[in-house]
């Protein structure tokens, strides 16, 4: 049944138009991607108006592509550059750069390219397979549940906070707290705001990722450069060797445990409507090195890590659509505005959204399966490309890596408050940097404080305050029990 | 010697000013009219106050592109979110008074922050222009409740107290505050981020009623509607009351388009006649009728007037009773 739709859609999908503008869409994702700075919501706001003019299938083909591009090119910026424009790539930083300073940036790309396609198939069948059946799940997680995997999300601090614990829970403390400037969640009165209106809704996140992550670590370059003087013209991989950048199959794959972990908690996440992108990669990444029998070398320049950070944040690209497709919701803001896209296009999301339009649906999954192999090809050939910029000297790029950080800031939301906001948070950054605090745990404490006040106070308002939800809803005892759990194994371990 | 400088260049000054009025007033009348007449004479800017990808934006995309044709410039939609709206609407109060910046947003966006933030513009900070369609709230819940109509829902709520129901902003949150105060009814109010996560809580159990703005209509039957927040029934639920035939108050509804207060009244004359010509394009109206199911209602900058006022003094009575 399904697979006589999907050939069906096949049809359709391998229209050499079709196939044209995915992978345009694709590469322009990529590059997008790539600019320090901008990610694939950058990209899909700034393409969807140009979609007016294309005919459905076609158009969402080319947004699919974009998105698929737009969430892979990410990783390349914080690979060479260690200037992740968005915190889905904040992981791979990690380990991708320690990579590129060993004169391997070309294998951490390829890993990290391989990864994402790999994540991203995986989370397509899934998608095409479970829409359906699993919408009536997704109904199951209500405020409980919700708390309860971000308690569940906070045990990653531990994982990710470099050398000393006590800093990373600091670092991740002042998140929270930054977190909670704003408007009040549930009587809207103005928290720390100041009476300045561009507070309302809190610190931008994309402003204060952008600081934190990449802009701090420009300037943290500059400094470098500044003391070091002859390292001026130095490029970015400068022991870079061509023989030590060879990825062969065999180490590829044996990661696979990694991969297949990661595709899943990807696909998960970006089932569940609100979690996002980037608990996703830090999700990944931080059960890799919870399963890994050398966790400390996870942080060094590990393929490992980066691998499980980008099949992670790939596999929520195809996934994000389940909510999207089944209930007519967003997964994240991705798929937020595919939403919009669709409705130009004459298309409603919703539960009847199957049976209305399921030819469109099943050629879209088609288009979908087919622009992962593009996506390969593509960014295969675009790591030649990016392979060269290592050659380039700091002095040429690190400022333009500014300029684009205050262009990612600038675009989506048109406000010079965010850009002095984001260069706030790059003086903050780069003094973190230096003192040892871990900037990760910054930005999952930024993340997962508004996720986790939101939650438990909308669970004490349903429940009338009564926590034991917490343990009579079965999803959610799950998820405390895995909290216990990881946290008696830290305990242990120290 | 310096007064004698002065005094030079006074007179250098007064004789060159002397000229440039007598050339203005030679060439004022025809240079004024010029002026008038090439509204618009550079592209025109749609400032939206809410984020991408949802429905106003989406109607704002269509409709941009229909008032380009009107207009012969080009109109870019430019999206900035914030506060429920006071983002958008704070920058577009403070923007030169030209007719080249336009604010889309609900009406509740302009007339509920300044009674309850500290904001910096006020509704008579804008010339209202239009209002091309109408949000459709409604009150809702699943079809499996016991109660399908709206007075059995009170009578459920006073048997049962402690329901819960889905707000999505401080406005809809007093409203169903108010009326449980009318009704005498104890209900808890949860707060959801917008209909992405209201639909799930209401589909899996986890609330009992919800308030929607229109999100509702993507559902057919598998959601139901109780009452309709807006000043009349809703064209797709005539039999559910409105709020205001029974309370005497309702919810902003109305999607409209401002501009700056001291906006010259022909720059006004001409963009509003642009709008409603708009408005009766093809794809804009497939889109409000057949996508979005809202009315494809224009209304003036006169008759948008009494509604406007309307609005103020409803907020207000629901205000000052939840307040205490």
């Amino acid at each position: 049944m399904i697979l006589d739709q999907l050939l069906a859609g096949f049809g359709a999908a391998l229209d050499p138009i079709n196939m044209l503008f995915m992978a345009a869409g694709v590469a322009l994702g990529i590059v997008v991607g790539i600019l320090p700075g901008l990610g694939s919501v950058t990209a899909l706001s700034i393409l969807i108006p140009v979609t007016f003019y294309m005919s459905p299938l076609v158009a969402i083909a080319f947004l699919v592509g974009v998105n698929k591009g737009g969430t892979s090119g990410g990783a390349v910026p914080a690979i060479l550059l260690d200037a992740p424009g968005t915190p889905e790539a904040a992981a791979t930083a990690l380990d991708g750069h320690p990579l590129c300073k060993a004169g391997m940036p070309v294998k951490a790309m390829k890993a990290a390219l391989y990864s994402s396609v790999f994540g991203d198939t995986l989370s397509d069948i899934l998608l095409i397979l479970v829409a359906a059946p699993f919408a009536a799940f997704a109904l199951q997680f209500g405020p409980a549940e919700f708390t309860a995997i971000v308690l569940f999300s906070f045990t990653l601090i531990a994982g990710l906070s470099g050398r000393s614990l006590a800093k990373g829970i600091i670092a991740a403390g002042l998140g929270v707290f930054l977190s909670t400037i704003g408007l009040d969640p549930v009587e809207s009165t103005p928290r720390m705001t100041f009476d300045v209106v561009e507070l309302y809704d809190g610190i931008s996140l994309n402003a204060l990722a952008i600081g934190v992550l990449a802009l701090s670590s420009v300037i943290q370059q500059l400094f470098e450069m500044h003391r070091g003087g002859a390292s001026a013209r130095q490029s970015i991989s400068p022991d870079y060797d061509p023989a030590k950048n060879r990825l062969t199959a065999r180490e590829f794959w044996s990661n696979w445990r990694t991969l297949l972990r990661s595709a899943a908690i990807g696909s998960g996440i970006g089932m569940l409507p609100g979690l996002g992108v980037s608990l996703a990669a830090f999700l990944g990444y931080g059960s890799a090195k919870r399963a890994s029998k050398t966790p400390e070398k996870f942080g060094t320049g590990h393929l490992e890590g980066i691998m499980a950070t980008e099949a992670a944040n790939s596999a929520v690209v195809g996934a994000n659509l389940v909510p999207t497709i089944a209930l007519g919701i967003p997964g994240n803001i991705a798929a937020a505005l595919m939403i919009g896209a669709f409705m130009v296009h004459g298309v409603v999301p919703g539960p009847f959204m199957m049976e209305s339009h399921g030819e469109l649906i099943y050629s879209i999954f088609a288009s979908m399966l087919i622009a992962d192999g593009i996506h390969l090809v593509i960014g295969r050939l675009g790591i030649r490309i990016w392979g060269h910029i290592t050659r380039v000297p700091r002095t040429v790029i690190l400022p333009v890596v500014v300029v684009l950080c205050v262009v990612g800031v600038y675009v989506p939301t048109q406000s010079m408050f965010d850009v002095g906001v984001m260069l706030v948070f790059g003086g903050l950054g780069y003094l973190m940097r230096r003192t040892g605090f871990s900037i990760v745990c910054l930005v999952i404490g930024f993340l997962l404080g508004p996720m986790f006040e939101t939650s438990l106070r909308q669970t004490m308002l349903m429940y009338k305050s009564d926590l034991s939800v917490l343990v009579s809803s079965p999803i959610a005892l799950v998820f405390v029990l895995l909290t216990l759990y990881s946290l008696w194994r830290f305990a242990r371990r120290r | 010697m310096l007064d004698r400088i002065r005094a030079s260049v006074r007179r250098a000054g007064g004789r060159s000013a002397a000229a440039a009025t007598l050339l203005a007033a030679a060439l004022l009348p025809g240079f004024q009219g010029a002026a008038v007449a090439a509204y618009p004479e550079k592209p025109v800017t749609l400032v939206v106050p809410y984020k991408a990808g949802g429905s106003t934006e989406t109607m704002a995309r269509v409709y941009a592109k229909a008032l380009q044709e009107q207009l012969g410039q080009p109109v870019i939609v430019s999206t900035r979110p914030g506060g429920g709206g006071a983002v958008g609407a704070t920058v577009v109060a403070k923007a030169a008074p030209d007719g080249y910046t336009m604010l889309f947003a609900a009406a509740s966006a302009l007339v509920w922050p300044p009674m309850t933030q500290k904001v910096e513009y006020g509704p008579d900070s804008f010339r209202w222009v239009a209002s091309i369609t109408e949000y459709q709230q409604a009150l809702i819940t699943t079809p499996d409740k016991p109660y399908k109509t709206y007075p059995e829902l009170i009578a459920y709520a006073k048997a049962h107290p402690g329901m819960n129901f889905a707000d999505q902003n401080a406005l809809s949150r007093s409203f169903i505050k108010y009326i449980g105060k009318k009704e005498g009814v104890t209900w808890t109010a949860i707060p959801t981020k917008g209909g992405g996560e209201m639909v799930p809580f209401l589909l899996g159990g986890k609330v009992d009623i919800a308030w929607s703005g229109g999100v509702h209509q993507k559902f057919g039957d598998k959601m139901h509607v109780l009452a309709s927040f807006n000043p009349k029934r809703l064209g797709q639920s005539p039999d559910a009351p409105s709020l205001k035939e029974i309370y005497g108050i309702a919810m902003p509804s109305y999607a409209v388009i401002v501009v700056p207060k001291d906006t010259p009244d022909d720059v006004v004359a001409t963009l509003e006649k642009a709008l409603k010509e708009a408005s009766k394009d093809k794809a804009f109206d497939d889109m409000v009728t057949n996508k979005l199911k809202f009315p494809n209602q224009f209304i003036g900058s006169e008759e948008l007037k009494p509604l406007v006022a309307d609005m103020v003094t409803g907020l207000k009575t629901v205000l000052e009773e939840t307040r205490n």
